[in-house]
């Protein structure tokens, strides 16, 4: 089991506070969802975890390994993975090479990381993409690229993935497809770790929840007593029609 | 999630050997050129050609870091000018001759190209291509500033390569020769950096360099080592120049000339097999040859490279490549197949 | 002391149409995003187009009102025709005006030749102030460029219409969205640009003879200036314009003249490296996100 162990982090940007001292330990065994306003430091998190920015202040622990401050591929190549909110992939690759790339990264890797892949084909196939493998990543529709998007992250062999909004700008089919996929991966043993503003895509994926808000974590635990606390109904719930 | 409606886009699949056409295309191509010098070209053409072969190692060194990272340095005539001054001042010195010369001009030639390639880990695109302009026009101005120890603004002079294996290397079609050989190596190393995982890797750079790094690529490294490794094909060529024509000097190796071999590798296409070759013979060789006054010659192919920019993107080769399927599929009536590489074009 | 003043005027002269070179390169750079290798070819044009013009007889001043003019009109033709299309793929447009600078050069050299050319001093004679004599042309040169300098800094980068228009150029999306017409102020900066480039070398082929080449020998001083100042930084420019003109002139006086491109090249590149935004600051920087 992977752990990833986040306290006191603070993450400013001149005089904006993205994130305000948070703390959370997201562990690889169970599915993970962070819910809050736009703004309040979900991405932000992500990205200084995995090495896009540099802390102000905090630890990052992973499996015990101080990473902060580390540069993103580094933590990269320790097997903690992620997704972007914006669609990404290699456009002008074509699918196969998009994944044999992250594979031919993921594959040299120390010991005690996520599940192997023995062939590009092998991974297009567990998330549905089986028959692109020739097609250029730059004319597949939406669907199909967030797809790509998970599978790239996945080639890298991560014991946790932290996936940004997967589900944005997918429908509700495309989005139930992707719960699947993503159970599927967790239960190959890939930690998930999901943020999203689909508030029944987190309920129904994620056995706990952490809600973020102004950069502070403001709830933290199994989903159902979560969704139901005052202040995260008061402060994000409340708001959705 | 898959959609019903997306047409599928016939691409080459990375196939491990290439297709018959493109092999038999490379096998006329080689064919060719060794076989030139007997088709009595005359000593002046040939003397071109073997500029141009020269300037085409330097091309497919430029591949690497331009065509496959996608980051266009314009300090190259630069870097053959290190690799050509290593090569005059080790023979000036040492009396070395060119095979123990060349090996420490590719290295000084690539340590410099590292050097000159840090600035891209801050910098981006044209504002890079415009530091590495700068950075070779002060190598200029030192070479001119040189005094004795770089021969001035009149340059040095070399002593002849020597023989080979028992060949006299006087005669210049046996030059010519040497290059050629030369050339093929440079041109082989270049394909294979492309389809080999390092190739790859540089290319997901180039896509989206993010993402690169989010699945573990040190980005910063590679690019620096592309950099490096292009260095080394420009050492070589600035040594095999100087030793041939037995005179160098700072004029060669300035901001301008490196104008020209980006010109050249873009009007072929960085990244197709035979693009740096044609951009040079096209540019190098062909007006020369064909006696067109310089000047026309050079309005041509800037618009030529302005056309080829705009509407050709991939360079000539790669147009070439997309025309030759066109009319495949024209005359034959057949669809291409799945798997069909693009003869002589894209290998990438 | 006397000689000082006079080196003094002298560099102004010199840094004057550096900064000419220099405004063009931030506005259309640091302003458009279009990066035009060719902008030295647009001084180059202005300098030919005076000297086929008083070659035909006409005076100074209409000839260089004229081939500004021409100028400016061939910017205007070449951003409609040409580097439009490379908005959103800037490295092809960069590209593109390489082959373009070598077309334009050539061009020229076919049509007369890449000998040097002059122009009769349209002003000669001095002014003299004391002991101080002041080269009538150059001060001309200098009052020019100020007075170009003021027009451009009081439009661009302080009206109400300046900034507007860096405002919408920095997110072109919501500008559009709010029908600014974004198009129309590319080209507008592109012409403006250009022509004061044309401006440029018509005050110099007034000062030194040129050849064809001159523009490319200028572009990269342009560039550098504007580098080093910050891109889309007007007063920058100036500044960073008036101390490369200065070392420019005193080395060339006093010191070693063989080196002086090196100095301006070698501090480009210095700030580049550790502080790509400029000395003060631009509007668009070459950093990395």
């Amino acid at each position: 089991m992977a752990t990833l162990e986040i306290r006191g982090l603070r993450k400013t940007f001149g005089g904006v506070v993205a994130l305000a001292g948070v703390d959370v330990t997201i562990q690889s065994g169970e599915i993970l969802g962070i819910i809050g306003p736009n703004g309040s430091g979900k991405t932000t998190l992500f990205n200084t975890v995995c090495g896009v920015y540099k802390p102000n202040g905090g630890t990052i622990r992973w499996n015990g390994v101080d990473i902060a401050g580390k540069p993103s591929y580094a933590i990269g190549c320790l097997g903690l993975g992620r997704t972007f909110q914006q669609a990404m992939s290699f456009p002008a690759l074509t699918v196969r090479e998009n994944v044999q790339i992250a594979i031919e990264h993921g594959s040299r890797r120390a010991h005690g990381l996520g599940p192997r892949w023995s062939s590009p084909e092998e991974l297009l196939e567990f998330v549905g993409l089986g028959g692109f493998a020739d097609e250029v990543a730059s004319v597949m529709p939406f669907g199909n690229l967030r797809r790509l998007g998970v599978a790239v992250a996945l080639g890298g062999r991560p014991a946790q993935l932290l996936l940004d909004e997967p589900a944005a700008g997918l429908n509700e089919g495309e989005s139930v497809q992707l719960i699947h996929l993503l159970r599927r991966a967790h239960e190959l043993g890939v930690g998930i770790c999901i943020i999203d503003h689909h508030v029944g895509l987190m309920a129904e994926l994620c056995a706990r929840l952490a809600v973020l808000h102004f950069g502070n974590k403001i709830a933290d635990g199994p989903t159902e007593a979560v969704l139901n606390d005052p202040k995260v109904i008061e402060v994000y719930l409340g708001g959705d029609e | 999630m898959a959609d019903a409606s997306a047409v599928a886009v016939r691409r080459p699949r990375n196939s491990a050997w290439p297709s018959p056409a493109s092999l038999i295309l490379t096998a006329v191509v080689v064919a060719g050129v060794f076989a030139f010098p007997w088709l009595n070209p005359g000593y002046r053409a040939l003397s071109f050609a073997v500029t141009t072969g020269v300037t085409a190692i330097v091309l497919y060194g430029m591949a690497i870091p331009f065509g496959q990272a996608g980051i266009m340095s314009l300090g190259y005539a630069g870097l053959m000018g290190f690799g050509a001054y290593t090569a005059a001042i080790l023979s000036r010195d040492f009396g070395m001759n060119m095979w123990e010369a060349m090996p420490f001009s590719a290295l000084v030639a690539a340590l410099a190209a590292g050097l000159f390639g840090l600035p891209s880990l801050r910098i981006s695109g044209h504002h890079f291509a415009i530091t590495t302009y700068v950075m070779c026009e002060l190598l200029r101005i030192a070479l001119i500033n040189g005094g004795k120890f770089t021969g001035a603004a009149t340059g040095l002079d070399l002593p002849p390569i020597g023989t080979v294996l028992g060949v006299k290397l006087d005669k210049l079609s046996n030059t010519y020769l040497l290059v050629a050989a030369f050339m093929f190596i440079s041109m082989l190393a270049a394909y294979c950096v492309a389809r080999s995982r390092y190739g790859r890797t540089l290319r997901s750079i180039r896509e989206n360099e993010q993402l690169a790094r989010s699945i573990g690529v040190n980005t910063n490294m590679h690019k620096v080592g592309a950099f490096t490794l292009s260095g080394l094909f420009a050492g070589v060529g600035g040594a095999l120049q100087a030793y041939n024509f037995r005179h160098i000097s700072p004029d060669l190796y300035g901001g301008a000339i490196s104008l020209y071999f980006a010109l050249m590798v873009m009007l072929g296409g960085p990244r197709t097999i035979f693009g740096p070759l044609a951009g040079a013979i096209i540019v190098t060789f062909l007006p020369e040859v064909m006696r067109v006054d310089p000047v026309d010659s050079r309005i041509a192919y800037g618009l030529a490279l302005i056309a080829v920019v705009m509407l050709l993107p991939g360079g000539v080769i790669a147009a070439a490549g997309r025309g030759y399927q066109w009319a495949v599929r024209a005359l034959l009536g057949t669809r291409p197949k799945a798997g069909s590489a693009d003869a002589g074009a894209s290998w990438t | 002391m006397v000689t000082f003043v006079q080196e003094l005027v002298n560099s102004l002269s010199v840094a004057s149409v550096i900064i000419l070179m220099g405004i063009g390169v931030t506005l259309i750079f640091g302003l458009t995003g279009i990066i035009n290798f060719a902008h030295g070819e647009f001084l180059m044009l202005g300098a030919i187009g005076v000297w086929v013009l008083v070659g035909h007889g006409l005076g100074y001043v209409s000839a260089l009102v004229i081939a500004v003019a021409i100028v400016g009109l061939i910017g205007f033709l070449l951003e409609r025709g040409l580097f439009q299309f490379t908005l959103t793929r800037p490295n092809n447009g960069f590209m593109a005006s390489l082959g373009l600078s070598i077309v334009l050069q050539h061009i020229v050299i076919r049509i007369w030749n890449s000998f040097s050319k002059s122009i009769p001093e349209p002003l000669p004679g001095v002014w003299q102030v004391g002991e101080i004599r002041f080269i009538k042309m150059r001060v001309v040169v200098v009052l020019v460029t100020a007075v170009v300098v003021a027009v451009t800094f009081f439009t661009i980068s302080r009206s109400r219409y300046g900034l507007a228009l860096r405002a919408s150029l920095a997110d072109r999306q919501t500008a559009a969205l709010m029908g600014i017409p974004i198009r129309r102020y590319v080209t507008a900066i592109f012409t403006y640009g250009s022509a004061i480039a044309g401006l440029g070398g018509a005050l110099t082929i007034a000062l030194f003879p040129v050849t064809p080449f001159v523009g490319s020998e200028m572009i990269m001083l342009g560039f550098a200036v504007a580098l080093i100042a910050g891109l889309g930084n007007v007063a920058g420019v100036v500044g960073a314009g008036l101390i490369l003109g200065l070392v420019d002139g005193f080395s060339g006086a006093y010191g070693t003249p063989e080196w002086t491109n090196a100095y301006t090249f070698g501090l480009m590149v210095v700030i580049l490296i550790f502080r790509p935004q400029g000395l003060f600051g631009g509007t668009m920087g070459p950093a990395i996100e």
